[in-house]
């Protein structure tokens, strides 16, 4: 009997002290992670400056309406009667319609401001993310037309199956507080 | 206006040959005569910190709460309850990511590479429910992962699967562990993430492979139980691990066991181990020599699974996207493709040099060398350390429920009629 | 009783099944439909839209394509609604299903019948059996498996790019702004287009400014789409890379100080050189920082630190202040310190991938501020020296010195160049000395080409095109002396203070004071000054330069000044 009693106090040993490793070894790991952390999240966002338009965007996304979707910054725009991310390069006449616009969703308003400056706006409603726009804008204009992943939409997963189909490595982590990569911003 | 249009088109095609400029400011931005406002782009803000720090507390309290379910109240019923708020709360209102299972990425990516910085919250998400564990078993498996909840809700006939294939298919589990672990530190890709069967069912949405893959698992759920913890969650296996030694443990009787054997087939997990048998010295003997077997061809298992490993870099650095790219530009430089692809071509549009990219390619391939070694070894380790653990006799007198396997799910409490005792005993104090 | 509701629970299961397998029918006959993108209608309207180019008149065609517009649009509206509902009517379904197979689990339970007697010991001894044959066909699987990958097609890259030892090319260097004054530390930058026009206050020509956590007086470098310095102070050594197109942080690098030993004293450094007065360098694989405790920390690319070591506090006067230079895949270290007689000085080698010491060659010299230059002479590359009393040059491979010219004394602290086969080296506030650098041994009495004794800078390096020296004192007194002889072409007060050494851009000298003030001078026969930016921060560091954009520490901030917006 008094054999095992000694095995059994063995075993108590070993598995108390293997509990006190593991939970130091938790200890370990939670102050490496306290020693390099970061109070807020870290999401996606795209680089517009490394951005290729390709579609992925559109498509990749595990919403079936991705979360990637344009924007204008209009300081940047040049506010062009010929807007090269809103009209086909083709197209004869400078008036809407499907024959003449980019967009496959009707997505950008083009509103007449003053000679010669016509304004365009994004219905982000409409919008898909499928850079048709960004692509023009970006060969032919200013570039103030570029693609970002909309917060507001976003599920922020923790692979995002979109950064993983870029080929451009466009796709980063930023941090939560600076959450959006618009052109023509300092990040203070 | 359409000559106007031509003009432009004509600056515009000459502009092509300059190549894609970015956010080059070729038409300056007006000033406004009629003084209109230029609007600033919206910045819908992403989901506020605060709400990632109630997600915490949220996950802190239900694994207390699991927690005292589990070891005081025993009632499989609230336990119930619980999942079924997890499930909720944690899968269909939170949309699941970040999870504890696929935290584990993140905290060994922000280990291997100085440029990720892992949020506090991921840290809490991952360490809370191992360091629960580590004291109170798995209770954390048991009502609060919603990967968990989900495959426990749908289980409706349980069919028990032979321990044999158990042992078997749970390997599974150990190398998807071991892989995710080698493609978070090469920061090549979160497979636990990609291949997650349950996240588009929480969001209703989702590849369409995947959501087939998570149908399967439930269909398969509703027979066998838990599918997914048992034989691939890579989380499960630490949390196993952990379980073997936690201060508290599930105890299928609220007292003393009076061998009734009424709870043997109560747990749809196989997790319940009845008395042993004492072995004749014949067997015995054979036994031992057995496990003197084993023990010797550990070290070889783990040597010959490290090389394995190793040996798999080509291969498996292939999920790194800049070895994917590298390859690729290798087979365009060769001239065995001649179209090339969206990512060659934005590599190529950067202008970086090739020697380079072969270079970062090498580097990445001789990490996955190095990092095979310990994911083959690991594997090796793993089978030895099974085999080993098949071949010894563990003494034991009363029905139990497995320190590693059981998923505290408190299904057979209620099978035991000591707890039946307690149960009126605790009523007659009441009244 | 129990059985009509049982009854009732399978009738429920039954027809919410059928229902969700209908749901589940129709939502896998929906998916995709949703996508407009590369789909067939696509493409098809992207037809009809070309044809409609070449007969802009047709109107039949014209409506056929609004048509089909309005179509693939409202085909992708209907699809959208339809998954979202599909998704809620199934989910809906799935739930019933459960409830009712649940209850009808419930209402049919069988009481637990155990099967008699215990488990017999070789019933165990069996299962035990079949547990180890699963492993063993477990690992089987595993093993075939691994074989089946490994045999996949591999893909060897050509064996210039074998593993960790590859160097980025000479070429590429030259493109970027590896180390204290960029290629050969000469302050010429090889593009042309970099800005002029900027101003820190309205935030124009402003691409980006981020804030460095740690303070420091050494230069930005740059290589490719990173930007890398360093920051320390009493407690952290840290070196930092940044991402040169959107200025994010990308990573911190922690240098380990070395704990004091008992008889040291600890460093105090002046306010003007501080613990990181000295500029990182980078050999476009790693990146290698010196702080004046002696501590040296090498990090790759991505931030992991490759090696560190102490080379122990050097005895300088004002701090350690030399800046790091690279060959290949050394970093060189000009380590000179305590007084001429004392031996302390030497100029050492690190692997870049080791951080091993290929070489260390013994200076004769006291301490100084200087930083070595690597510059190609002829056919050979040199690495030169400046120091109290020697200029020294050395051939890079082993650090055997080639000649040694004895012209300087006092505190040393501009770096050499080497411009048109000269190497001018400056003793602050006294003269400058032009030496051939194709002697050998002491060259003192046969290579020294000239020296002009009038007032030279005290902190700023010189710059130069090859035909005129253009000097930068710390009091604001800009200078032009020809390069032949050293004879004065003109000079001009800018009335400002000045550390940031001047570089030569385009043939634009860029001259930045204390206060932030950029002056954009041409470096030319005449003083004409072409700009003047203000950054609104003031600045002690060079400033660094890239293909159309410049980077600009300031005490708190680094800026990227750009060309566009």
């Amino acid at each position: 009997m008094g054999e095992d009693n000694k095995t059994i106090n063995r075993r108590c040993f070993l598995r108390d002290s293997l509990w006190g490793a593991s939970l130091v070894g938790l200890g370990m790991v939670a102050g490496a992670a306290a020693r390099k952390h970061k109070k807020t999240d870290l999401i996606w966002q795209i680089d517009p400056y490394l951005c290729t338009s390709c579609t992925n965007c559109a498509t990749y996304c595990v919403l079936e309406e991705s979360a990637v979707k344009c924007v204008q910054v209009y300081a940047i725009c040049g506010y062009c009667d010929f807007c090269p991310g809103y009209f086909e390069l083709g197209a004869s006449v400078l008036e809407p319609g499907a024959e003449n616009e980019l967009c496959p969703t009707g997505a950008i308003t083009r509103t007449f401001v003053e000679e010669p400056y016509y304004e365009y706006t994004i219905d982000e409603s409409l919008c898909i993310g499928c850079a048709k726009c960004v692509k023009g804008c970006a060969a032919f204009g200013n570039g103030s037309l570029f693609l970002q992943v909309r917060h507001d939409r976003c599920l922020n997963c923790n692979e995002c199956a979109i950064a993983m189909a870029c080929p451009s490595g466009a796709f980063k982590r930023v941090p939560a507080d600076q959450p959006y990569l618009l052109k023509g911003e300092s990040h203070a | 206006m359409m000559r106007f249009a031509q003009i432009i088109t004509g600056i515009a095609l000459a502009l092509i040959s300059c190549g894609l400029v970015w956010s080059a400011e070729r038409f300056p931005p007006p000033d406004f005569e009629s003084g209109h406002e230029m609007p600033s782009p919206t910045t819908p803000h992403p989901r506020q910190d605060i709400y990632e720090y109630i997600d915490v507390v949220v996950l802190l309290a239900a694994l207390g709460l699991a927690s005292y379910l589990v070891l005081k109240k025993r009632s499989r019923r609230a336990i119930f309850a619980l999942t079924v708020f997890s499930l909720l709360y944690f899968g269909f209102w939170r949309e699941g990511c970040v999870c504890p299972i696929g935290g584990t990425q993140n905290i060994v990516l922000s280990i291997f590479d100085a440029e990720y910085v892992v949020p506090i919250t991921v840290a809490a998400f991952f360490l809370l429910p191992l360091v629960f564990t580590l004291f109170f078993g798995r209770t954390f498996c048991a009502a609060v992962c919603p990967l968990g909840a989900v495959q426990d809700l749908v289980l409706c006939r349980p069919v028990a699967v032979p321990s044999w294939a158990e042992s078997g298919l749970r390997l599974l589990a150990y190398v998807y562990l071991g892989a995710a672990v080698l493609f978070a530190a090469t920061g090549s890709a979160f497979i636990i993430c990609r291949y997650d069967p349950f996240i588009s069912i929480f969001r209703l949405t989702g590849d369409l492979n995947i959501l087939i893959l998570g149908a399967c698992l439930l269909l398969i759920g509703v027979f066998v139980g838990r599918p997914y913890c048992r034989f691939i969650c890579p989380y499960g296996v630490v949390l196993r691990q952990l379980s073997r030694l936690s201060r508290r443990r599930v105890t299928i009787t609220p007292d003393e066991c009076i061998q009734c054997k009424l709870c043997e087939e109560s747990c749809p997990f196989g997790a319940i181990k009845k008395p042993a048998a004492k072995w004749s010295d014949q067997d015995y003997g054979i036994a031992k020599k057995r496990l003197g077997f084993f023990l010797l061809i550990l070290p070889v298992l783990v040597l010959l699974g490290g090389w394995a490993g190793s040996s798999l870099k080509a291969v498996a650095a292939r999920a790194h996207e800049t070895v994917r790219l590298a390859e690729r530009i290798y087979l365009e430089e060769t001239g065995e493709v001649t179209e090339t692809t969206d990512a060659s071509a934005a590599f190529r549009a950067t202008g970086k040099e090739i020697e380079e990219l072969y270079a970062d390619a090498s580097s990445i391939r001789a990490q996955f060398g190095f990092g095979g070694w310990f994911f083959g070894g690991f594997a090796g380790l793993v089978i030895g350390l099974k085999l080993i653990g098949l071949s010894v006799w563990r003494q034991r007198t009363d029905y139990e429920a497995d320190r590693a396997s059981c998923l505290a799910c408190g299904r057979c409490f209620e099978y035991c009629p000591r707890e039946h005792v307690r149960l009126e005993q605790a009523k007659e104090v009441k009244t | 009783m129990a059985n009509t509701w049982y009854r009732c629970a399978v009738a429920t299961a039954l027809v919410s099944g059928i229902f969700s397998v209908v749901v589940c029918v129709f939502m896998l006959l929906n998916h995709g439909k949703s996508t407009i993108v590369d789909t067939e209608q696509e493409l098809q309207l992207l037809d009809l839209r070309a044809d409609s180019r070449t007969q802009p008149e047709n109107k039949q065609l014209l409506s056929q394509i609004r048509e089909l517009d309005l179509q693939i649009r409202q085909q992708r509206l209907r699809s959208l609604d339809h998954s979202r509902m599909g998704g809620y009517l199934l989910l809906g379904g799935v739930v019933i299903v459960l409830i009712s197979l649940k209850v009808m689990g419930e209402l049919k339970r069988e009481l637990p019948a155990p099967r008699g007697g215990a488990d017999k010991a070789d019933e165990q001894i069996r299962r035990a059996a079949l547990g180890r044959w699963a492993v063993t066909a477990g690992m089987a699987l595993l093993g075939l498996g691994s074989v089946f990958l490994v045999l996949r097609p591999k893909i060897d890259f050509p064996a210039a790019g074998a593993a960790g030892t590859s160097l980025a090319s000479a070429e590429l260097a030259r493109k970027s702004w590896p180390s204290f004054r960029g290629p050969d530390g000469s302050g010429i930058s090889t593009h042309t287009d970099v800005p002029s026009d900027w101003d820190g206050e309205t935030g124009k020509g402003i691409l980006w400014k981020t804030k460095v956590p740690l303070p420091g007086h050494n230069s930005p470098v740059v290589w490719g789409d990173r930007v890398f310095l360093s920051g320390g102070d009493a407690n952290d050594l840290q070196v930092y890379c940044f991402d040169a197109a959107s200025g994010v942080l990308l990573w911190t690098g922690e240098v380990t100080r070395v704990a004091l030993k008992d008889d040291e004293e600890p460093l105090e450094p002046m306010e003007d050189t501080g613990f990181c007065a000295s500029t990182v360098a980078t050999d476009g694989r790693h990146v290698c920082a010196i702080f004046a405790t002696g501590d040296v920390g090498c990090f790759d690319f991505k931030g992991r630190k490759v090696w560190e070591k102490s080379l122990g506090i050097p005895d300088s006067s004002y701090g350690y202040a030399s800046s790091l230079t690279v060959f290949r895949n050394l970093f060189l270290i000009q380590y000179d310190q305590g007084g001429i007689e004392d031996g302390l000085s030497a100029l050492i080698a690190l692997d870049g991938f080791s951080g091993e010491i290929v070489w260390r060659t013994k200076r004769p010299v006291g301490n100084s501020w200087s930083s070595p230059i690597v510059a190609p002479v002829g056919e050979q590359t040199q690495i030169i020296t400046c120091a109290d009393p020697w200029v020294i040059a050395y051939e890079p491979a082993k650090g055997a010195e080639l000649w040694r010219a004895e012209c300087l004394a006092g505190d040393i602290a501009p770096s050499p160049i080497y411009s048109n086969a000269f190497v001018l080296a400056i003793e602050p506030y006294s003269k400058m000395v032009a030496i051939r650098a194709d002697g050998r041994g002491d060259v003192t009495q046969t290579h020294i080409a000239w020296s002009m004794e009038e007032g030279a800078p005290d902190i700023c390096s010189p710059v130069s095109n090859g035909e005129l020296i253009f000097l930068l004192a710390t009091e604001g007194l800009l200078g032009c002396y020809k390069l032949s002889d050293g004879t004065k072409v003109w000079e001009h007060d800018l009335l400002e203070y000045f550390q940031a050494s001047p570089s030569l851009v385009g043939g634009k000298l860029y001259l930045l004071s204390e206060k932030g003030q950029m002056f954009i001078v041409e470096a030319g026969p005449e003083y004409k000054q072409l700009a003047q930016c203000a950054l609104g921060e003031e600045c002690r560091a060079s400033p660094a330069f890239a293909d159309g954009r410049l980077f600009i520490r300031g005490l708190q901030n680094l800026y990227c000044v750009g060309n566009s917006e």
